[in-house]
């Protein structure tokens, strides 16, 4: 259960990570309309 | 030709229109198709769902005046709008053709907002050219108008919030688990700090929007939902802080994510809002970026004065709202006016920015320029409403009444059980109270159901303002509606004729923008009528037009008669404004709903009346100016709706309970209507009368199953029934039942 203990906090830290980088896209505009940039993976 | 051949009418391999022999319509369409595969995207003609947009030339835009923003590395880039793309494939295939050009380092199209962003290297290429490939292709590119980026910081707000409530809960989770075998005291201190240190940025930076909101009502007197739910979030919190310190359970886990469902609440509202006023405004359209002085010089069309002198060519956008002081000409203000015929102006006659100078030249006297034209006002006006936060609701007047009612109950829970069962208990339930009759359900029921009324109207053609707006349907009695470009097309139709005259016209109409030209193309393609090639074609405005058909020489004289074009020596055309083909289903089925239905339009008596009774009107009101419309408005005894399409509907649009505006008419009118209908007919009123009913009655039923459950959960919170894992389920069942209520709206619409 030691694991615990390093375990949370390191998950958090993961998470934050993946919070960074949704704040991220955001702030450039990825989320401004829902569907052109999932067409845009699509395209190519 | 044979028999079997004249059974199947061959087609242009852009754009679909049928043709005689070749495989293009015209030089437009093969141009384009040019462009497209030689930039090797031939994968457009397999993948489009519609067929293309014949190019017809650009709008005169001087592109050159238009503000570009310097980037590092010495690249220009600009943001435009390019109307015209009807598909996926056609924003791909603009996207790629731009990427393709030289020079263009990146380009972005969005196919739903018609939003282009290019950068390019100045010195390779300029955006003259860049849109005038975009153009070639047949879509239309423009200078973007005045709406901001969407508010990307609430977006962000509920990321994070929602990160960090399901964070807590997981954490929350092992601590309940942790209740039934007992869990190490530094395990559970482990999960309760940092539940802590997540929930502290979440009650400090997302919740703001709710905080803020609430302490500015307070100050003014005005109380809404935010106030309720800003004393839970802060009574919750510091609660948390205590009980983390004194390592005993907190309500970390209903804090964080009543802030996340507060807030995806408002972010459904917002985006619901911000589509509808972004499609108005593209439908408004924008004034020209660039005037020419008497001198021949080209100046920005911002930096006019008043006093100021421009000369308008013939074919050109008139840059600024002035006067005529020289010269004589044809108007088309269609832009303002909705009417399809151009007007003359001659010295001492208005003319507004935006407006086409089908004759010219003219020279105008500069009265307001740039931000102060007329157009510009109006559409700064639409784009400040999209980011308006909404103002209080049904749900808000019930603000007071819950937050005295709360407080009442966690005061008396606190008091009750602390002299039966010591205060430490007595706090415990208080907590328990306070946390349960948090309106989170209440709170979002608006909002909800507001964001799912906008949506179902806009799907079915009607794009309504605001929430406000959307209210204001619900209560219309009356629906009172212009006449030409409303209930009937506004654009005149062919009504007779026979097949050879309609050849002929329509091959030497085809390049012409007349809508003279354009009713006698569509009755070509309604009847099949398959065009040949014209040669020599030459447009004389006002009078007609000549050219080589089939090797002799045939003229069409426009304005032989009232309603009538001319091909000399084969025959004449009748044209008339006709009623919509829905009209009369359309007030057939507003006067079932109860609505009282009433023509109302500047025509002739006679006309309107026989108008009125082919589409089954209750009432015509014929022969009324603008203000006289206005006047009549607000004479009615009950709520109004006013749909009309001209600028001469503007006073009776505000003057009604509701305006709504014909999206394909004056830009004015769209600019400051509650509502534009944004398809063709008049359907999409009846659709978004239904939506907001629908949208009225699930805020209705959402309130009541909101006190419903507030009422009971308090209840059980006051017997001591409720711990922090019963609150942390009660409030996402109760907020789930209202985000059920609020999907029905589709449904009932």
């Amino acid at each position: 259960m030691n694991a615990v203990v390093f375990l949370v906090p390191l998950a958090i830290a993961l998470g934050a990570v993946f919070a960074a980088l949704f704040i991220a896209a955001a702030s450039h505009g990825q989320f401004d309309t829902l569907d052109d940039e999932a067409r845009r993976v699509l395209d190519d | 030709m044979t028999a079997a051949a004249a059974k199947v009418s061959p087609a242009c391999a852009h754009c679909g229109a049928p043709i005689e022999r070749g495989i293009y319509c015209c030089t437009g369409c093969e141009v384009a198709a040019d462009i497209i595969r030689g930039a090797g995207l031939d994968r457009y003609y397999a993948e489009r769902t519609a067929p293309a947009p014949r190019p017809v030339g650009d709008t005169p835009t001087a592109w050159s005046e238009v503000p570009t923003e310097a980037l590092d590395g010495g690249c220009r880039a600009a943001t435009l709008r390019v109307d015209g793309l009807t598909c996926a494939a056609c924003a791909w295939v603009t996207e790629r053709v731009l990427q393709a050009t030289p020079g263009v380092r990146e380009a972005t199209v969005s196919l739903t907002t018609g939003r282009t962003r290019v950068e390019w290297d100045p010195d390779v290429v300029d955006l003259e050219r860049i849109t005038a490939r975009v153009a070639a292709l047949g879509y239309r590119p423009r200078a973007a108008g005045a709406l901001a980026p969407p508010d990307r910081t609430l977006l962000v707000r509920l990321g994070v919030a929602a990160f960090v409530a399901m964070n807590v809960m997981l954490l929350s989770a092992s601590l309940y688990a942790g209740w039934f075998d007992g869990m190490d005291e530094r395990y559970a201190a482990l999960f309760r700090w940092t539940s802590l240190a997540l929930a502290t940025p979440a009650v400090l930076w997302c919740a703001e929007p709710m905080l803020t909101a609430a302490w500015a009502g307070l100050r003014v007197g005005v109380l809404h939902m935010d106030l309720p739910v800003s004393v839970g979030i802060l009574a919750m919190y510091g609660h948390g802080v205590v009980a983390t310190l004194r390592g005993e359970d907190a309500w970390l886990d209903s804090l964080t994510m009543l802030i996340a469902l507060l807030l995806a609440g408002r972010v459904a509202e917002q985006g619901g809002r911000r589509r509808a006023v972004e499609a108005a405004t593209a439908l408004a359209g924008t004034a020209p970026r660039s005037a020419r002085l008497e001198d021949g010089r080209s100046v920005p069309a911002d930096t006019l004065a008043w006093g100021q002198r421009i000369v308008v060519a013939t074919g050109e956008e008139v840059a600024a709202d002035g006067v005529v002081v020289q010269g004589e000409g044809r108007v088309r203000m269609a832009l303002l006016t909705g009417e399809s015929e151009p007007a003359k102006v001659g010295e001492g006659d208005r003319v507004v920015a935006g407006a086409v100078l089908e004759e010219g030249p003219v020279v105008v006297r500069v009265e307001a320029a740039g931000e102060g034209t007329l157009v510009a006002r109006m559409a700064a006006e639409l784009a400040k409403a999209a980011d308006r936060p909404a103002p209080p609701a049904l749900t808000d007047e019930l603000a007071p009444w819950f937050t005295a009612g709360t407080l009442g109950a966690a005061g008396v829970a606190f008091v009750a059980w602390g002299l039966a069962a010591g205060w430490p208990q007595g706090a415990r339930i208080a907590m328990a109270v306070l946390v349960v009759a948090c309106p989170c359900a209440l709170a979002l029921a608006s909002p909800l159901a507001t964001a799912a009324g906008l949506g179902a109207a806009a799907r079915r053609g009607l794009l309504v303002r605001s929430g406000e707006a959307l209210r204001a349907l619900a209560e219309v009695e009356i629906v009172a509606l212009d006449k030409t470009g409303t209930l009937t097309r506004g654009e005149p139709e062919v009504v007779a004729g026979d097949d050879v005259t309609v050849r002929i016209a329509a091959a030497l109409e085809r390049g012409s923008a007349h809508p003279v030209a354009r009713a006698v193309l569509r009755e070509a393609a309604r009847r099949g009528i398959p065009l040949p090639d014209a040669t020599a074609v030459v447009e004389t405005i006002g009078v007609g037009v000549r050219g080589q058909v089939d090797g002799v020489s045939r003229e069409v004289r426009r304005g032989a008669g009232p309603g009538e074009i001319e091909v000399v020596g084969v025959g004449t055309l009748k044209l008339r404004d006709t009623l919509r083909p829905d009209a009369a289903r359309t007030v057939a089925a507003l006067k079932a709903r109860g609505l009282r239905v009433v023509l109302v339009s500047g025509d002739h008596a006679e006309v309107v009346e026989a108008m009125g009774r082919a589409a089954g009107v209750d009432e015509v009101v014929g022969a009324v100016g603008p203000e006289a419309k206005a006047a009549w408005v607000r004479a009615q005894p009950g709520k109004v709706m006013f749909v009309g399409d001209g600028v001469n509907d503007g006073p009776a649009l505000a003057a009604a309970h509701v305006g709504v505006a014909m999206g394909a008419g004056a830009a004015s009118s769209v600019l400051v209507a509650d509502a534009v209908v944004a398809e063709e007919g008049l359907g999409p009123v009846l659709a978004g009368l239904r939506a907001a009913a629908a949208a009225r009655d699930a805020v209705r039923a959402n309130a009541r199953r909101s006190v419903v459950y507030n009422v009971s959960a308090v209840g059980a919170a006051l017997a001591g029934l409720v711990n922090p894992l019963v609150a942390a389920v009660l409030m996402p069942v109760s907020s789930g039942l209202v985000l059920w209520g609020a999907s029905r709206v589709e449904r009932s619409t």
